[in-house]
This record gives structure tokens, sequence and C-alpha cells, in this order.
């Protein structure tokens, strides 16, 4: 699930609670943000406009 | 060869990616025999637009650059030694066997492909080496470690083609040696053995009281882990000795130097211990804001899929060069690790073909994002 950004160039919202994510500048490609309503890490999968998606959770692998 | 010109990106065939890596594979290079097959790197490498060389202990260079003057480096770290066991080098039903395929000859071949084929801005430069020992003391890394300073680094070891390693856990290595005046077996005192293992349940104990003390995200990254690797005993018939060999695996929260005395500690007085430590790697993790984190992440969602952050239980070179570098830094590279040193080790050409991909697009990534944080830097 994924969101457009909102009126302002530099806001998104949140996919999991919908909350306003806003952004100080232009954020870096595959950014990771936090939404401050929900906690939820967010992952930019676009800059312009900016898109959101919840990012994929880190998983414990075996090996090198 | 010293050419420096800029070289334009090179396009190549898939049929030659996968002729590269076969040549590597099939070309056997246990650690500190790793010779021939760095000349098979560096052939290869030449073949395709690199200015290739053999450094100055053996690792298989492969430079290439956009024009100017470098003010940018990217280093992509792999490693052309392997475990021993003789695997048929074949490839069937699109499959390529053979040791070395995923650990480490697939990453290494799709880091030297996905360079070759990378446009690369004015100013920078990628590099990719093939280095040595990673299996055992990384001699290789240690000296890339003290002689390059890149801007950015990506590790070549096996993450799958659509993960993304953040971090390994890191290393402590302990011999230890008993040794007791000979005596019966149904005498009171302890044998050799015996004292040995005494000092391992002491360790135990101390491991889950430490980790105890921890409150942790993951299971097996975030706790010490320890196994004994090698045990043996001998006896002259005037002397007993007893040889055990225990790899620590440290999460971020202590430092190989920090465990060792701990464990130097459990060795009580009157015991003949003597413990050595060695092979001490930190752990490292980078955040998944880590500019190379990101830059695979990306790379990977461009090929339709969801990206797999991972953090690994093993060590690699990553420990080695991290702590000094202190420069963005993540792993990649495809194959399952779950192959690692296995007699059924494998890789599908397909996901070495996606991977190849995703490489030349991160660093393509990676190069602009640098380069427009360059120019924009207040001079």
């Amino acid at each position: 699930m994924s969101t457009n950004t909102t009126n302002e160039t530099l806001n998104a919202s949140c996919p999991e609670c919908e909350g306003l994510i806003s952004f100080d500048r232009q954020p870096l490609s595959g950014q990771i943000a936090t939404c401050s309503d929900c906690g939820a890490e967010l992952e930019v999968i676009s800059r312009d406009p900016i898109k959101l998606e919840l990012a994929p959770e880190v998983e414990e692998d075996w090996g090198e | 060869m010293n050419s420096t010109a800029p070289l334009p990106a090179a396009r190549v065939s898939r049929e030659t990616g996968v002729a590269i890596l076969r040549d590597l594979v099939a070309t056997k290079s246990l650690t500190g025999q790793e010779q021939d097959a760095v000349a098979v790197f560096v052939e290869h490498a030449a073949a395709i637009g690199f200015d290739a060389h053999t450094d100055e202990v053996g690792n298989g260079i492969a430079s290439r650059q956009g024009e100017g003057p470098v003010t940018l480096d990217i280093a992509l770290v792999g490693h052309i030694d392997t475990v021993p066991g003789d695997i048929p080098v074949r490839i069937e039903d699109n499959i390529l066997h053979g040791r070395g395929s995923v650990d480490a000859k697939g990453p290494l071949a799709a880091f030297l492909l996905g360079a070759a084929e990378a446009d690369l801005p004015p100013g920078v430069r990628v590099r990719v080496a093939a280095a040595l020992g990673e299996e055992e003391d990384s001699p290789g890394a240690q000296h890339l470690r003290d002689t390059w300073r890149p801007d950015a680094c990506f590790i070549g070891e096996p993450s799958g083609w659509d993960g993304v390693t953040l971090g390994y856990k890191g290393r402590l290595v302990v011999e230890v040696e008993v040794t007791t005046p000979s005596g019966h077996s149904a005498g009171e005192d302890r044998s050799a053995p015996d004292i040995a293992l005494a000092w391992w349940r002491d360790a135990m104990v101390l491991l889950d009281r430490l980790n105890a003390e921890r409150e942790t995200t993951f299971d097996t990254f975030d706790s010490i882990h320890a196994t004994i690797t090698g045990m043996g005993s001998e006896s002259d018939g005037l002397t007993d000795t007893a040889r055990m060999t225990c790899s620590f695996r440290v999460p971020e929260w202590i430092t190989p130097e920090g465990l060792g005395p701990e464990l130097r500690a459990l060795v009580r007085e009157d015991d003949r211990v003597t413990l050595a430590l060695g092979g001490f790697e930190p752990a490292h993790r980078s955040d998944r804001n880590d500019a190379c984190v990101r830059a695979l992440t990306a790379a990977v969602r461009s090929q339709g899929v969801r990206p797999h952050p991972k953090l690994k239980t093993g060590t690699c070179d990553m420990n080695v060069v991290a702590r000094t570098w202190q420069c963005p830094i993540a792993a990649y590279g495809p194959g399952d690790s779950g192959l690692d040193h296995s007699p059924i080790e494998q890789l599908d050409l397909d996901e070495y073909a996606r991977s190849i991909r995703v490489v030349r697009e991160a660093i393509e990534r990676l190069a602009q994002e640098m380069v427009v944080a360059r120019d924009s830097a207040p001079s």
C-alpha cells in the first residue's frame, strides 16, 4: 500500500494511519521515515511526487 | 595496464556474464591458493573495459572511472577464495553448480558486470576487488582497509538478489589448551578434556547471563552465541593435552576485546588452562538510511519487487573494513547463503542476471546522489 503526496509538495500521508508526514526538504530515494502518529517505519519509494510505503521489516539470516 | 582514460560503460551480453562466472567458479581458489582465479578475474575484467591488475598482496583489482580526476570513490569488495569441497562445475536447467558459486564468486562476478555497465558521472571511480582469504583471516581485505579510503562501499556476499544486508555479527576465536600430568582415568584428578569442558560450561553460563541483561530486538543478531569448532586431546605418557577451538559470535553491544577478559576470568588459578584470543572482528550494522543501503533498496525496487533488508549472523569482510573506513556500506549479492559451504552450492543464473542489473543501478543511483552532495557542499 502506498500513498501520494498531499497538497504540500514536501508532505505525504502515512499509509498506515493517514497521519501527516512532513519533510524539511525533498527526501532521498529509499529514505526511511517514522510516522510520528503511529510509529510505522515508512520507505520513500518515489521522491517527486513523494510516495511512501510501509518499510519491509529487517530479517535475520544465517551465514555470510 | 595503467590507462586511466575514462571508459564508456560496457554492455556485456548475458552469455559473456555467465562465461565469466563459470570461469571463476571452475578455477579452484582455496584460501591461500587464489592466484589462478585472480588471474582469471583480471583477464576478464580487462576484456570488458576495466583497468585491471593484481595488487601488492595478490588481490585482483578492476577499476574504471568517469571523466576527469577522481573526486568520489566507490569500492566493491568481493572475495575470491572458497572453502574446500569439490563440486563438479556444470550448468543444468539454468543452474550453475560449483564451489564458490554463492560464496562468493556469484556476488563478485555480479559486482564486476554491474560496475562494467554503470554509467559514471565525471570524477566518480568504481573499483572492484577480488579479495584474498576472506574464509580465514582476510589478508586481502586487511590490505584494502589499510590502503584505500573509499567514499562508499558495497561488500559482495550472498543476500539473495532481492535482499540487502545491513550488517554482520562480530567474532572472537578462542583457542583453549589444557595440560595436566598424565594419570589413570579411574583416578580422582580431572582430565585435561574435563577441565577444558568445565571452562566451556562456565563460558555458556556467562553468555546466558550477559544475554539476559540485554533487551534484544533480534534473537540471534543481538545475542552472543558460541560454538566449539574443533577439539581433541593427546598424551605422551607424561603430559595430557586437550585443545579446543571456540568461535564466539558477538553483537554490537559487546566488542571482541570486551568479551575476551570475561572469558579469561573464568580460568581458575589451579587449572592449567591457556587461552589464545584471535579473530577480533567487531559487529557492524549500517543504518537503514545509509546511502549504500538506500541505493541497493531502490535498485531492487526498480526491478518490481519488495526488497528484503537483512542482518546476518555470520562475519565477513564488512567487519574488517567498516570501522576504519567509516563510510556508507552495505552487502549484496545473488544466491542463498544457506548454501554457503554446503555440498549442494549452486546459483540460479536468472537470479545472477537480475543481481547484475541491481548492482548497476545501485552504483548509478549512489554516484548521482554523491555527486549532487559533492557539488552542493560549501567550498
